[in-house]
Formats: structure tokens, C-alpha cells, sequence
């Protein structure tokens, strides 16, 4: 294989038939072309998928009141159910294993104001673990902590777009803000990858809220996420328990959806990536059959170039060729030209992608990208289909009866 | 060098079978020049066929410098021709696309000699045949004797024991053909065995016996006064 006679050989036959070449090497680079597009597409897809849901850590369960849909246990249908701050005690200290952080929100608006701007925005009451729940990057400044917590000190982190709206151009950071006339101060700034709205929004402590708002102690919903080492199953099966034990508590009947309902990431994400598998799949068999069309090609035309060099193998064979030689020229000769090709098409694949990839940035798609995973499989399928459409040519060749091939008739 | 005991060869022509050879006796000592004549359908060419072991014998003895020539697989019928043999043929069967010393360069490449001792071996062969200067031309740039003569070498390059021509003149010019004859008989003089299947007379005039195939059976063979070609040159 590695024998410099053939490879000059194979030089030599490619060289003296151009044209030939490359026909045979277009349907596969098309092919390969085609499949990388497509891996890459589906790919962008995934991307802009998961970036929608990325704002939130993925093993996030969502406890949220609601108001019940079924009589139980003594009470009447419609009843509005609440939860409160033994609540999240409570499911704090039934899961010590299962959950690893938690936080309550209690939401509100406030109307805010900085010197001479004012602007209405969303108020979320959270414990200081929201950070982590809700994957909050701080760019500046700090998030609240315990000790802000239990002082229920009056502090505030706000979004990017509070910041640039009330504060403009100058520093917010330790400056005083008032949320409906009384006098925050902002100790950080965050972003978020989610979109602009949520970067309009204060986070601020539940304790400070539940005193400002006549010392009540309800929230409106618990967040948490689960232990990160949990599977699917696992995490569904808490949820599961966790969802029990919140309609028992609350004495909602078990069947009853509206009153209690717990919402698993876990469940949409997996919605999520079994849409984004079947999307890969038919992606790769799509490929896969466009491949196999350019395989058939390749090996219609090495049938070709093989009645057409009949003769030629026939006189190798009288010089002495044995069979297994005349296989190994024309099978090395079409994985060449396969591989060859389909290189070709995967850069020009690349160098596609790698110019509008970036371009590309809508809620549906995005940075779409070829991964080395998908490099090295094309590879492997391409000397794959060197080999098969080389195959039946190859034998036919190594079959060819010097006598038959050598009479003039 | 070669020896043949009642070799029978028929082929099947739908239903019919087309008895070719129809027990042939046949021997050659080293050194021989050999025509073996014919008219179309005598059989010459299937003889020819099996003695470059092209093609099998039905029944029958066939001993190519005492090895016996016998049921031989594809690989081995491969390596028996390349180490016994050299062909030369009537359309001559260049590879189109090799140069004349790659082509003159390829048995010996199946006989798996390094790369430069071919390409040293192959200029020789080349000169001999009086074309080493145009080792790099391709065969559509040569005239039609100047392949043959390319063909010639590339047959001998191998050194074969035998060296089996069909119609080697068949498609050369009457000028061209004593030229190509002449030298076939000086490396015939050098001590190599030739065997030329032909149709004409005077080239079986210029080998040194001439064995007349007729359906199926030698009729005649008989050692002749051999015509030099060179008094035609």
C-alpha cells in the first residue's frame, strides 16, 4: 500500500484522465459536502435550542402554586393554595440528598427611580442561591448574601438595561436607588444570555420584600435544582416524590394538576434533545443516501474505466500481475479518488460554514459549526466508500482473461 | 525446453463443442526458433494460448523447462509467466499512458526488482532494441515498428525462457516486418528461445523450423534454411 510504484501509478492514471477524475471524485465531495451541511444545520439547531434554555441551569424543578381543580380532603374545589416560608423549610430538610440548591421568589413590580429616570420593572424577592439557580453572571459589583439576607437589608442587584436606562453613564454600584420611593442600594449589575428582558429586571432579597410587603412570609414559588450527578431517571423520580409530598403537605388531591405543579427542566430538555437526535438522524441518513448515490456513481464509472483498460489488464496479467495486484491499483486508485474528493467537499463544507457560521445568530439557530467528531466519522465513511465502489470494479478487473483481453476481435 | 505430450483443447459453442487441439506433440530445445503457421482456425492461436498458459489444456502433457504446466491457479499461472515468458503481440499492447521504459519496466516490476535496478535493466533492453533515446516518449508518440521493438524489450526484460510472438508483423509494413524479424533472429542468435505464430511465409522463411498446424493437428514440421532478414534492411 504504501509502495511507491503504485502510488506513482495511480498519479499517472489520474493525471492521464483528468476529466474522468473528476467526475468520479464530484459525487462523492458533493455527497460529503452535503452530509456536513446538514450535520452542521442540525447542529445550529441544537445550538439555538439550548441556548434559549441555557439562562437556567438544566437541573432546575420549579414549585409552583396554583389553585386546585378537584375537592379533597374535606376541601372544595378552587381553592387558591400558597406557600410560604415553611414551605421551602420543609422541602429543604425532606430532601437533604436530592436537592442542591433552593430559593423561594416572590414577585413584584416596583416603579424605580435615580435622580431625574424613572422606569417600572419587574422586582424578584430571592434567596442568595437564586444566583446559581438561575445562572446570574454578575459583570460588576456583587449579588446579596446570607448576611444581606438575614439583615433584610434594603440592596438590590440590577439588570444591564435598568442599569443603562436609570444610571445612563455613570457607575450604579453603591449608589441609592428608590424602588416605590424607598431607597435601595444597588450592589451589583448582571447580565444574562437569555434575552433583553431579563436583563430588565432587579433581583433583590425575599426577606427584605416579605417585611417591606407587611411582614407576610408567602412566596410565590420555590426554585431549586437537583444533585448534578442525577440521570434523567433519577431526576424525574424526585420530582416525582417531591410532587407528592408538596400535594400531601397541601392537601391537594394527587390527581389534582392545577394545584401543585412541579416542573422538571429535566422533562423539557429531554423533549428538547429527543427532537434534536431525530433531527440528527434523518440529517445522517439524508447524507447517507445522497453518499450512497455517489457511491453507486463511483462505481459505475470504475466499471467504466475498467472495460475501457480491459486490455491493460490484460497485458499485466501476461507480464506477470497477479490477481491480488490488479485489485489492490484499482481499489487504492477509487479510495484515492474518494477520499480525495471528499476531503474537498468537507473543506469547502468548512470554509463555507466558517464564513457564515458566525453570521448566523437568530433564537432557532446559531453558530452553526462542524465538530471534530463529524471530521473523523467522514473520514472513516469515505474510505469506507472508496473501498465498497471499488470493490465489484476491482474484481471484475482482477477477473479479466488475458486471452479474451488481448484478442484484437 | 518445452515439451508437449497429446494436448487436446475443445471449446463449447453452445450445445456444440469445437474440438481445437486434437492431440498435439511438440517439442523445442533451447535456442530454437520456431514459426508455427497456420491458416485462421488451425488451432495456432489456442496452441500459443496454452503454451503462455493463458489458457488450459482439456488433456495432455505441457513441460515448460521441465515444470510441469498443470492446473494452475491464477496466482501461480501469474508468477509461471512472468519468471518463463514474454509476449509479444501482434497490436503490440503498450500501456498507453507508461512511457517506453515503464513499459519496458513493468515485468520486472512484478517481479518485484527495486526501482532502479528496473529502470537500469529496462535502458539496457531499450538500447538493444536501438531506442534508448526514446526511453521517455509515450507509445502514441513512437511509429508502429518502433512499439513493437518497444514490445520486444519489454518481453525480454524479464528474461524469460521462451519468448512467444503472435503475428509479431501482422500490423507492420513489409519494411518495418524484416526490420522487426531481424531482430528477433539476433536475439535469437544471442541463445533465446522463440516461438513465432505467423501466417506468412516469409517470415516463417526467416525463423529456423517451421511446424504447420491444420485442423487441430501438426501437419508438417520441418527444420528449413533460414532467411537472413537483415539482407533486407
Amino acid at each position: 500500500m504504501f509502495d511507491r510504484d503504485i502510488w506513482q501509478e495511480i498519479f499517472n492514471t489520474i493525471r492521464k484522465n483528468k476529466l474522468r477524475t473528476f467526475l468520479t471524485g464530484f459525487s462523492v465531495g458533493w455527497a460529503i459536502f452535503i452530509l456536513v451541511m446538514l450535520l452542521a444545520s442540525v447542529n445550529g439547531m441544537e445550538n439555538g435550542f439550548v441556548g434559549q434554555f441555557n439562562d437556567d441551569a438544566t437541573n432546575t424543578i420549579f414549585i409552583r402554586p396554583g389553585v386546585t381543580s378537584k375537592a379533597y380532603a374535606g376541601f372544595e374545589a378552587g381553592r387558591r393554595i400558597q406557600l410560604d416560608n415553611d414551605d421551602l423549610e420543609y422541602v429543604r430538610q425532606s430532601f437533604p440528598d436530592d436537592i442542591e440548591y433552593i430559593s423561594g421568589r416572590y414577585y413584584t413590580n416596583t416603579t424605580a427611580r435615580y435622580k431625574s429616570e424613572t422606569g417600572a420593572y419587574p422586582v424578584q424577592g430571592v434567596h442568595p442561591e437564586f444566583q446559581i439557580i438561575e445562572k446570574t453572571i454578575v459583570i460588576s459589583g456583587r449579588y446579596f448574601n446570607e448576611t444581606d439576607f438575614t439583615n433584610k437589608a434594603k440592596v438590590a442587584v440590577i439588570g444591564k438595561k435598568v442599569a443603562e436606562d436609570l444610571f445612563g453613564k455613570e457607575d450604579p454600584v453603591g449608589k441609592f436607588a428608590e424602588f416605590n420611593g424607598l431607597p435601595f442600594r444597588v450592589i451589583g449589575i448582571f447580565t444574562d444570555e437569555g434575552d433583553d428582558n431579563a436583563e430588565r429586571r432587579i433581583y433583590a432579597p425575599l426577606s427584605t420584600y416579605q417585611r417591606l410587603y407587611g411582614n407576610t412570609n408567602i412566596i410565590n414559588q420555590i426554585a431549586l435544582t437537583y444533585n448534578p450527578t442525577y440521570d434523567l431517571t433519577k431526576a424525574l423520580d424526585f420530582s416525582e416524590r417531591l410532587e407528592i409530598l408538596m400535594k400531601r403537605r397541601q392537601k391537594v388531591s394527587p390527581e389534582d394538576q392545577s394545584g401543585i405543579n412541579v416542573w422538571n427542566y429535566a422533562e423539557a430538555f429531554d423533549d428538547i434533545s429527543s427532537f434534536t437526535t431525530v433531527l440528527k438522524a434523518i440529517g445522517i441518513v439524508v447524507a447517507f443516501l445522497i453518499l450512497i448515490a455517489g457511491i453507486v456513481g463511483i462505481g459505475n464509472i470504475m466499471v467504466f474505466t475498467i472495460k475501457e483498460r480491459t486490455k491493460e489488464f490484460g497485458v499485466r496479467k501476461a507480464l506477470g500481475a497477479r490477481p491480488k495486484q490488479i485489485v489492490n491499483l484499482v481499489l487504492l486508485e477509487s479510495t484515492f479518488i474518494t477520499t480525495l474528493s471528499g476531503f474537498v467537499g468537507l473543506l469547502f463544507a468548512w470554509v463555507i460554514l466558517s464564513l457564515i457560521g458566525p453570521t448566523i445568530e437568530t433564537p432557532a439557530f446559531s453558530s452553526p459549526s462542524v465538530r471534530s467528531s463529524t471530521v473523523i466519522t467522514a473520514t472513516i465513511i469515505l474510505i469506507i466508500a472508496g473501498v465498497l465502489a471499488g470493490l465489484l470494479p476491482a474484481i471484475k478487473a482482477a477477473n479479466v482473461k488475458p486471452i479474451v483481453a488481448l484478442s484484437d476481435k | 525446453m518445452i515439451e508437449i505430450k497429446d494436448l487436446h483443447k475443445s471449446y463449447k459453442m453452445g450445445s456444440n463443442s469445437l474440438h481445437v487441439l486434437k492431440g498435439i506433440n511438440f517439442t523445442a530445445e533451447e535456442g530454437e526458433l520456431v514459426a508455427i503457421m497456420g491458416s485462421s482456425g488451425s488451432g495456432k492461436s489456442t496452441l500459443l494460448n496454452i503454451l503462455g498458459m493463458l489458457d488450459g489444456a482439456d488433456s495432455g502433457e505441457y513441460n515448460l523447462d521441465n515444470v510441469p504446466i498443470k492446473d494452475l491457479n491464477e496466482t501461480k499461472a501469474a508468477q509461471y509467466r512472468n519468471k518463463f515468458l514474454g509476449f509479444i503481440f501482434q497490436s503490440f499492447n503498450l500501456i498507453n499512458y507508461k512511457s517506453a521504459l515503464e513499459n519496458v519496466a513493468l515485468p520486472l516490476y512484478y517481479q518485484k526488482v527495486n526501482r532502479k535496478v528496473r529502470q537500469e535493466k529496462a535502458l539496457k533492453y531499450l538500447e538493444q532494441v536501438g531506442l534508448k533515446d526514446w526511453a521517455t516518449h509515450l507509445p502514441s508518440e513512437l511509429s508502429g515498428g518502433q512499439k513493437q521493438r518497444v514490445a520486444i524489450a519489454r518481453a525480454m526484460a524479464a528474461e524469460p525462457k521462451v519468448l512467444l510472438a503472435d503475428e509479431p508483423t501482422g500490423a507492420l509494413d513489409s519494411t518495418t516486418s524484416y526490420e522487426v524479424m531481424d531482430l528477433i533472429q539476433k536475439i535469437n542468435d544471442a541463445g533465446n528461445t522463440i516461438l513465432v505464430v505467423t501466417h506468412e511465409e516469409d517470415i516463417a522463411h526467416m525463423c529456423k523450423r517451421i511446424v504447420h498446424l491444420k485442423d487441430g493437428v501438426i501437419v508438417e514440421d520441418k527444420k528449413i534454411e533460414q532467411v537472413r532478414a537483415a539482407q533486407y534492411v
